[in-house]
């Protein structure tokens, strides 16, 4: 019965060995990876906390407050302590995630479409299109990020949709180049040859063909550049352009924490470990993506 | 051993060296650093005004009149005055064998070329509204001068002690004219020597200064350190021997550090916020009095001003010549509830709250009123400017059509010392945008007549009744959200004497010394 048993699981096991589906061959890598697997459960946390956050949250960030308790250090009742306009931190940066998250993915994932489409086009046709995209994305790689969206934000006006809007901004070059490179390499390789032999359009070649071959580095770059996104969002913050008051986003928290630092650190230490933290947590990710998805990675 | 000796020879070198170094400073010349919270507009008393830009250029000039430490009266450049029955006509008598910087004689034509440009509307200097009354300054004689007024205004000899009054040198007036600003020549203790519009301002001891023995110390630098931590790390540091104003935050542990004096005097500078009442729904005022009654004004001081603020017990603050005390405005937000429900606003109403300053504090104060009005169902969106904006959205908007400001976070110092000047550039009808800072366009005809009044008097007991009756109908139309009377926290090095910050935000530093 045991040998039976064992020799059933080994034969499952066998058979799906076999069939090995891209999913699967990634989760194989990707889990032999502890930190980014930490990393990951880490985001899924966050992503729980985004969502639920306005349950989960002990006190209302906005508008419960306590003039006894300004700047009170870490308590059972507060267990991030209070800042100065007598407001839960915990709740805050509860409820804080959810802006954070927000803005990193949705600023990154403009830029990954936008940049994505420009650089498969670049790729596929060269020539003068390409040229013309290189270059616009060099005119915008020379600027450095952080000046590029407080211009952006400049002209369009304070808030956190024109934050998103600007970071996106400086995230299409990067796309549009990675995307493109990853074009040239493939539209030579011989199943595309194939497909055009077989009279495919060109639409078709560059959906189907081309862009799901870009997709693992479009993922693992996606994946680290949220984290910058995330940095930039709040240095916006920070700097008074994006979120505004009363709003808990950890940027303006900082912001807002500038005064009292000195005397009561813990209300700028929190909403800093929080994007330490969460930074942290989509470059090891990232990382960890990268050694699962590449191929040349594999062979050691 | 012999790289050993070589070691110990140059390390008693480098010792030498050293003690001579630390040793020189007592012979050196006396050097005072003075960190200040803002940039200095202008260099021009007469064309500014901010406070701290006049309290700096102090350094240079000098009035006819001034006020001592305790905000008295006294006379400076000027030895005496007369003034007619009719109160119309002012005599003033100079001190004799002053001169100024560029070895100019102090004397009554200094006086008259020095009026006679404020009073031209056509110099558009700022100033002008503090002075338009004068119709024309006369020379008696070298040392005479006759002020002559359009009507008869008792608070004038404070008008001549605002820290705007200065004397300008007539043949520096005549060299630079506009640019006098930038080459500032007065009769004041320091000779002026440069500005870096937004590092500092130095000047050097004036040699030949009137008064003797003084100034005590050799260079002064003020230095506008606009960020709160900075100023308050340059005075822990001993970059700087002076640092005004200091974050609340930050009072608790500047007072333990044992180099350091902190101290907190009262000022007469009131923080308010004018309601625009041309616009709904500050029309009512039942809304103005319910946003009054909103606001917890201990808590603001506690959450915005560490505690070192007191809530305004009139529309003057008291200390300002015929100041009404009527309390402070209650905490009451049942009580603003149902002002507002009775106005048509049960659920509130959405507003926008601007701040005409954007440094910390203010930021804490615009915060923590917006989290107030939430309490009584009203949306406040915050916004603090920053100098350049201030001025062009609310201070010099052409019309009251114009005005897009609502809720405006401001505050006045009453620098002359008198009810006038703390009511009628805010309140009266004629001082609307873009002439003063009447930002709520309130208007009254009743109080406009009043304040009129009390100026052609010399009455003290007809001033101090129409004055009360002025407040009374002010408090009870409530044109702002009355708020605190701030003090003011400054630090010196303690080997520093001679220097503090006097009532309406200005410096008082003709002993300034360094030991």
């Amino acid at each position: 019965m045991h040998t039976n048993g064992s020799t059933t699981i080994d034969v499952t096991s066998a058979s799906q060995g076999q069939v090995r589906t891209p999913w699967r061959e990634f989760w194989r890598k990707f889990k032999r990876q502890k930190i980014a697997v930490v990393a990951a459960s880490f985001i899924l946390l966050l992503i729980v906390v985004a969502i639920f956050g306005r349950w989960l949250a002990p006190y209302d960030a906005e508008n419960d407050f306590d003039y006894m308790l300004i700047n009170e250090g870490p308590s059972m009742a507060h267990w991030f302590g209070v800042d100065a306009l007598g407001r839960d931190i915990f709740s805050r940066i509860l409820i804080g995630t959810q802006l954070s998250l927000t803005a990193g993915f949705f600023s990154v994932a403009l830029g990954a479409v936008v940049g994505t489409m420009m650089g498969l086009m670049a790729g596929f046709y060269g020539g003068w299109w390409d040229r013309i995209t290189m270059r616009i994305s060099d005119v915008l790689f020379a600027f450095p990020g952080m000046l590029l969206a407080i211009g952006v934000v400049a002209i369009m006006g304070n808030g956190m949709i024109n934050v998103i809007v600007a970071v996106s901004i400086f995230s299409i070059p990067a796309f549009a180049r990675l995307v493109r490179g990853n074009t040239l390499v493939l539209k030579n390789m011989t199943y595309i040859e194939a497909v055009k032999s077989i009279g495919a359009s060109n639409w078709t070649i560059i959906m189907r063909h081309i862009l799901p071959g870009t997709v693992s580095g479009i993922v693992v770059y996606f994946t680290m550049r949220i984290g910058t996104s995330i940095i930039t969002a709040a240095s916006l913050s920070f700097l008074g352009l994006g979120a505004q008051p009363p709003t808990p986003e950890w940027g303006a928290m900082l912001n807002e924490a500038q005064a009292d630092m000195m005397i009561a650190p813990h209300v700028a230490i929190f909403p800093s470990l929080a994007i330490f933290f969460t930074v942290l947590a989509f470059n090891l990710l990232g990382d960890g993506l990268r050694d699962a998805l590449d191929p040349k990675l594999d062979q050691k | 051993m012999l790289k050993r000796y070589r070691y110990k020879s140059l390390l008693m070198t480098g010792l030498a060296v050293y003690m001579s170094l630390i040793a020189f400073p007592s012979y050196a010349t006396k050097e005072v650093t003075i960190a200040v919270y803002s940039n200095f507009s202008s260099l021009d008393p007469y064309d500014t005004n901010d406070t701290l830009s006049q309290a700096m250029a102090k350094s240079f000039y000098q009035g006819l009149f001034g006020f001592d430490q305790d905000s008295k009266l006294v006379n400076v450049l000027a030895d005496s005055y007369t003034v007619n029955e009719a109160g119309t006509e002012y005599t003033i008598f100079l001190r004799k064998g002053i001169k100024f910087h560029d070895e100019t004689d102090f004397n009554a034509d200094a006086v008259k070329a020095t009026f006679d440009r404020v009073t031209n509307p056509d110099n558009h200097l700022k100033r002008y509204n503090l002075f338009s009354r004068i119709i024309n300054t006369e020379v008696i004689n070298s040392y005479t001068v006759k002020f002559t007024l359009n009507q008869p205004f008792s608070a004038f000899i404070n008008t001549l002690a605002h820290p705007s009054a200065v004397i300008i040198s007539p043949t520096a007036l005549a060299k630079y004219g506009k640019d006098i600003a930038f080459h500032p020549v007065g009769t004041g203790p320091f000779v002026f020597t440069e500005w870096n519009a937004t590092d500092y301002v130095k000047g050097k001891k004036f040699d030949q200064y009137w008064k003797k023995g003084l100034p005590k110390i050799d260079t002064i630098i003020w230095r506008p350190i606009i960020e709160n931590n900075t100023r308050a790390a340059m005075i822990q540091t001993g970059e700087a021997q002076f640092a005004f104003s200091i974050p609340y935050e930050q009072a608790k542990l500047l007072e333990k550090n044992d180099k350091l004096v902190l101290v907190s005097t009262p000022s007469i500078i009131a923080r308010y916020i004018s309601l625009n009442v041309t616009k709904k729904p500050f029309d009512d005022v039942r809304v103005r009095q319910a946003l009054n009654y909103a606001i917890n004004k201990e808590a603001l001081a506690k959450v915005a001003f560490a505690g070192y603020a007191t809530p305004i017990r009139g529309v003057v603050p008291a200390g300002v010549d015929f100041a009404v005390d009527y309390g402070p405005w209650p905490y009451d937000p049942d009580k603003a509830r149902e002002l507002l429900a009775e106005a048509g606003y049960p659920t509130g109403f959405s507003t926008v709250l601007w701040s005409s300053y954007n440094h910390t504090t203010a930021q804490k104060v615009i915060q923590f009123i917006q989290q107030q009005l939430k309490q009584v169902g009203i949306n406040v969106a915050i916004e603090a400017m920053e100098v350049g904006q201030r001025v062009a959205r609310v201070e010099s908007v052409p019309s009251v059509d114009d005005a897009e400001v609502k809720m405006y976070y401001t505050g006045w110092s009453s620098s002359t010392m008198e009810s006038d000047w703390a009511i009628t550039p805010l309140l009266a009808t004629s001082s609307w945008p873009p002439k003063m800072y009447n930002t709520a366009y309130y208007s009254n005809p009743v109080v406009d007549e009043k304040l009129q009044q009390a100026l052609l008097t010399n009455d003290r007991e007809t001033k101090k009744i129409l004055y009360k009756e002025i407040q009374d109908q002010i408090w009870a139309d409530a044109p702002w959200i009355f708020l605190l009377g701030d003090k003011q926290l400054y630090v010196h090095s303690k080997n520093l004497t001679g220097m503090s910050v006097m009532i309406d935000g200005s410096f008082y530093f003709e002993d300034i010394d360094l030991h």
